[in-house]
């Protein structure tokens, strides 16, 4: 039976990932910060981790573009909109993503599947600092969290607790993680920018708001202050925390094991361990 | 409404080397043989780096910005960043004031 053992929350800036490759000094307390999140997955022994994560226009760029898809292959590779940053060649565990979708559908949740895919930095950026031998298999899910109109926060918490019972529900031998993917505050090229960067941080307060309901378990609190009013004021990648949402709702609602905050850099990092 | 077409361009630089190349040698004419094709006044304005206007039109800044990453149209990325802040200076003195009064 697959088992759910533990839950990750991840910032996924690929400056800061090449940074860390660099070995730049600039980067300490960031790499400190994803080691914690290393320890953690390696603490969860984890077989398969389903990322809940977003298109940077990639994959779907406008063309195509479903509210909820996940990935079904056996493999892919990546960061494909970084290429300066280590390349890496993972495993999809496509046998798990196809329950997964049946039963999620069957939920009453439209999820697309995506057959043949890149990984963009949002997910191969943070896993290469904190599983660089890339040991645990990959379940890529993509919601549109930047393009609007962005589904809710109930709707991507429900979506996460239909997840959460698929896994529960699976024959397969699997121990599984969850991730979500993404800042809490953050403009890209946009008018929120900062005055010395084309990016920003428009909503300091926000993100720390958010950290510390990761911290005390509130979730539902959480879900309750995301509206869309709120992420938009936050700047225009903060939809992300909806990754973030998805992810907190594959299990019952608890305070973080670990969590720290950037309030600079509008993110955080946490986990949760359930096994 | 075509800012689409925009919106396709801004994509094209990060994923089609050729394209790039096209713009760097002849961008007035890699630009008319875009598909779906550009309006005169979306073509006139990112010949003329002009990504402030082409923002308020509705273009993706999340892709928008990359012409001034990959320093197309005269753009820099600081060059990118000083004109979407100069067009929307009214908007950004409003949201500082508001974060000022809590």
């Amino acid at each position: 039976m697959a088992e759910l053992v533990g839950a990750l929350g991840i910032p996924h800036n690929p400056f800061t990932a090449l940074a860390i490759a660099r070995g730049e000094q600039a980067a300490a307390e960031s790499r400190r910060l994803y080691g914690e999140l290393a320890s953690a997955l390696q603490q969860m022994r984890a077989d398969t981790l389903v990322v809940f994560t977003t298109d940077h226009y990639n994959l779907f760029f406008e063309l195509s573009v479903p509210i909820f898809a996940i990935g079904v292959a056996a493999a892919s590779s990546g960061p494909s909109d970084y290429p300066m940053l280590p390349q890496f060649e993972v495993a999809i565990d496509g046998e798990l993503a196809a329950e997964i979708q049946c039963s999620v559908v069957a939920e009453g949740f439209d999820l697309g599947r995506s057959q043949e895919f890149a990984l963009d930095h949002t997910i191969l950026a943070p896993l290469g600092v904190i599983a660089p031998q890339m040991e645990v298999a990959i379940v890529p899910v993509w919601i549109s969290t930047s393009m609007r109109p962005v589904p809710s926060a109930a709707r991507c918490h429900a979506l996460g607790a239909a997840f959460g019972r698929a896994i529960a529900a699976s024959a397969l031998e699997r121990r599984v993680a969850v991730a979500g993917s993404g800042a809490f505050s953050f403009e890209v090229g946009g008018p929120r920018m900062s005055e010395e960067s084309h990016v920003g941080v428009p909503a300091p307060d926000w993100a720390t708001r958010v950290s510390e309901l990761l911290a005390v378990g509130d979730v539902a609190q959480l879900v309750a202050e995301a509206t869309p009013e709120q992420l938009a004021a936050a700047g225009n990648a903060s939809g992300e925390l909806l990754n973030w949402i998805a992810m907190l709702g594959s299990f019952e609602a608890r305070p973080a094991s670990f969590v720290a905050t950037q309030r600079a850099e509008g993110h955080a990092y946490a986990a949760w361990q359930l096994g | 409404m075509s800012i689409f077409a925009v919106d396709k361009v801004c994509r094209r630089v990060v994923i089609d080397p050729g394209f790039v190349a096209a713009l760097r040698e002849d961008a007035d004419a890699a630009l008319r043989a875009a598909r779906p094709p550009l309006s005169e006044r979306e073509r006139v304005l990112l010949l003329a780096g002009d990504v402030g206007t082409l923002g308020r039109m509705g273009a993706n800044f999340f892709l928008l910005h990359q012409l001034g990453r990959l320093e197309l149209f005269g753009l820099t990325l600081s060059l990118y960043a000083q004109r979407i802040r100069a067009e929307y200076a009214a908007e950004r003195a409003q949201w500082a004031a508001e974060q000022e009064g809590g």
